[in-house]
């Protein structure tokens, strides 16, 4: 399979995005306990969520480095911009979906685990959709 | 025609070859695309802006309707 600059880029983002918020979400959901549902974000959440955060940088960093070492960085085209706008309509639709539930949540729960949790999920959907949908769309041709 | 199918198909394949066997990347550096877009224009999996058409045509020193043909049905000129 022969990809472009942009197609490689996408997949870093993609999968560092799976990786970090995986990562994430693993590590939260173990420190949960179970009989009772969390009412506020911890500070050692907070923590994890800085740490997934700079660990997507990072990810993306290296990701990044190794595409370029080995294929030139070719300029966007008519095409890279089309499929760019779709995919970022398409995680549009996802994050606004997201801000809905994550306002029903915020007024249907107590503190603000669920609500941020929500809509943090709602934004990795989102960015996912967009990434993913980018990708789709290159390998269909537009 | 079926739908999803291409309305526009194009001769950029032979062109290519009949000048000097030009590579896909040749024919989209002087067109200021990636050579994906090339590819994905030539398998009638994306058409082009109409600047783009015109700039490919240029570069085969030949008009814009011997490189894209136009496949929908209904003339309003016959």
């Amino acid at each position: 399979m022969n990809l472009s600059f942009q197609e490689k880029s996408l997949w870093v983002v993609f999968l560092g995005l799976i990786a970090a918020s995986g990562w994430y979400c693993y590590t939260v959901s173990e420190s949960i306990v179970p009989t009772e549902l969390a009412v506020d974000v911890m500070p050692d959440q907070v923590a994890l969520f800085i740490a997934a955060v700079v660990l997507l940088i990072i990810v993306q960093i290296v990701g990044h480095i190794a595409i370029a070492v080995g294929d030139r960085r070719s300029e966007m085209d008519e095409r890279d911009r089309l499929i760019g706008l779709k995919g970022t309509r398409n995680g549009a639709f996802v994050l606004a979906t997201g801000a809905f539930f994550a306002l029903s949540a915020a007024m249907m729960t107590k503190g603000n685990f669920v609500s941020s949790h929500v809509l943090l999920g709602f934004w990795v959907l989102a960015q996912l959709t967009e990434t993913g949908s980018q990708l789709f769309l290159y390998r269909r041709g537009r | 025609m079926r739908k999803g199918e291409a309305l526009i198909s194009n001769k950029i394949r032979a062109l290519r070859f009949q000048h000097d066997e030009m590579t896909q990347q040749m024919l989209a550096d002087r067109v200021g695309v990636t050579r994906q877009t090339v590819n994905a224009i030539e398998g009638n999996k994306y058409s082009p802006s109409l600047e783009v058409a015109f700039r490919i045509a240029r570069v085969f020193c030949v008009p814009l309707e011997q490189v894209f043909q136009y496949a929908g049905s209904g003339d309003p000129c016959a």
